[in-house]
């Protein structure tokens, strides 16, 4: 009774522990997620492969991650569960990609991705910990954090937009000078070509 | 009898302590069909999430208007249904407890990236007040509270796609200005010189001759 309450308690926590997502691994080629995150962002990550025919043992796989400009943050070879944590130093898409070590066999595969930035990436069980917290007030702290998070993304979003602003108003008034550029290029190229012709044909004495 | 006691007591903890811990939006690109699945434990989660389809290298609207996205219960029923569409938010209440399944089915040939955000909130009622003494009304409360900064932050990472799309057509506008102008400057004086030649041609002595 007691084994089963364990294996109970190991599940409902592996299973709710990240609100975790799961994919399903071709038999060839990869599958690839990607994230935009900018600069200075925790990011932790979690993964177990679990075959679908429940084969034993269980196939292995090959994970990878990598940064924006192509630098690899985490990469290893047949394994069935793995995890990684890093800052990110750039801004820009990461990419993790997923691959069968033995492509054709091993039956269907799905990976349970637990990916985690920022916030949610909070080690509350240390601040727990060094504060002496619990219960009541470390949910509250949590609330705040999560808080926070949002004020920070608000302000992100707005520096993010004002940037697009600009762009969108270079692209307003670069399209009315350009518009006015072609309408003088075209009145330009028909008086050249009037000039030239009459000269051409004063020259031919036709006129 | 004591390890019973305190095993539900840790689990009662822990099942408190874990409802409702975020993940980010992921993207995945859609060749044909994608899906994507996430487990809700408890019968009657409200599911919600977003999915806005970001990558966008195409001539015209009308290449691709949008992507089909179905959302399936374990037993196989289809709980949502959503066509032709770049981007969306969804949310529902989940009929039985078990793997969902949630697809995104590209009917057209060009690749796409979906950015998408699933969240299974729960919330405590008064059966599972009733079932564990270690939950008391204030937890009640404080997960509602979770779960309404939970629905601000899921409206966040939806603008925040959304506005990664529209960034993204705005800087292909911006270079097709350019791009395109410098085009037609060039192709109009290329047309003029064309026809002058042309007509030089035309008035030229050998035909002349020959005309006259």
């Amino acid at each position: 009774m007691a084994e089963k309450l364990l294996l109970l308690m190991l599940l409902v926590v592996w299973l709710h522990k990240g609100e975790s997502v799961w994919l399903n691994i071709p038999k060839s080629g990869n599958k690839c997620v990607t994230e935009e995150i900018h600069n200075n962002v925790v990011v932790v990550g979690d993964y177990v492969v679990i075959s679908d025919d429940h084969l034993h043992p269980t196939p292995t796989i090959s994970s990878k991650v990598t940064s924006p400009y192509g630098n690899i943050l985490h990469h290893k070879e047949n394994v069935t569960h793995g995890q990684f944590a890093f800052t990110s130093s750039e801004s820009g898409q990461y990419l993790t990609c997923f691959w069968s070590d033995h492509p054709g066999e091993g039956g269907s595969l799905s990976v349970n991705i637990d990916w985690k930035i920022g916030i949610a990436a909070k080690d509350w069980e240390s601040v727990a910990r060094k504060e002496k917290i619990e219960g009541v007030e470390l949910e509250l702290r949590k609330l705040e954090g999560a808080v926070e998070a949002i004020r920070d993304n608000l302000i992100y979003l707005k520096t993010r937009e004002s940037e697009m602003r600009g762009v969108s108003e270079t692209t307003n008034s670069r399209v009315a000078w350009y518009s006015i550029i072609s309408l003088g290029i075209c009145i330009l190229a028909s008086c050249a070509q009037l000039w030239y012709l009459t000269r051409f044909f004063q020259k031919k004495k036709l006129i | 009898m004591e390890t019973t006691m305190k095993a539900y007591a840790f689990l009662g903890l822990i099942v408190l302590a874990t409802f409702a811990v975020d993940v980010s939006a992921l993207s995945v690109t859609v060749n044909d069909v994608e899906c994507v699945y996430e487990y809700v434990l408890y019968e009657g989660d409200t599911v919600s999430g977003n999915f806005v389809v970001v990558d966008h290298d195409i001539f015209w609207s009308s290449d691709h208007p949008g992507i089909d996205f179905i959302v399936s219960s374990p037993g196989g029923n289809v709980v949502q249904t959503m066509k032709g569409t770049s981007g969306e938010k969804f949310e529902f209440k989940a009929p039985r407890s078990g793997m969902y399944q949630f697809c995104f089915h590209n009917p057209y040939s060009t690749p796409e990236t979906v950015s998408f955000y699933i969240h299974v909130g729960h919330i405590p009622n008064e059966h599972d007040l009733a079932k564990d003494e270690h939950l008391d009304p204030v937890n009640v409360k404080i997960a509602e509270l979770r779960e309404a900064l939970e629905s601000v932050t899921a409206e966040q990472k939806y603008l925040k796609a959304r506005d990664a799309r529209h960034r993204h057509t705005n800087e292909s506008t911006h270079k097709r200005v350019i791009f395109y102008t410098i085009a037609e400057y060039i192709l109009l004086a290329v047309a003029s010189g064309l026809q002058v030649v042309y007509i030089r041609r035309l008035f030229s002595k050998s035909v002349a001759y020959n005309r006259v």
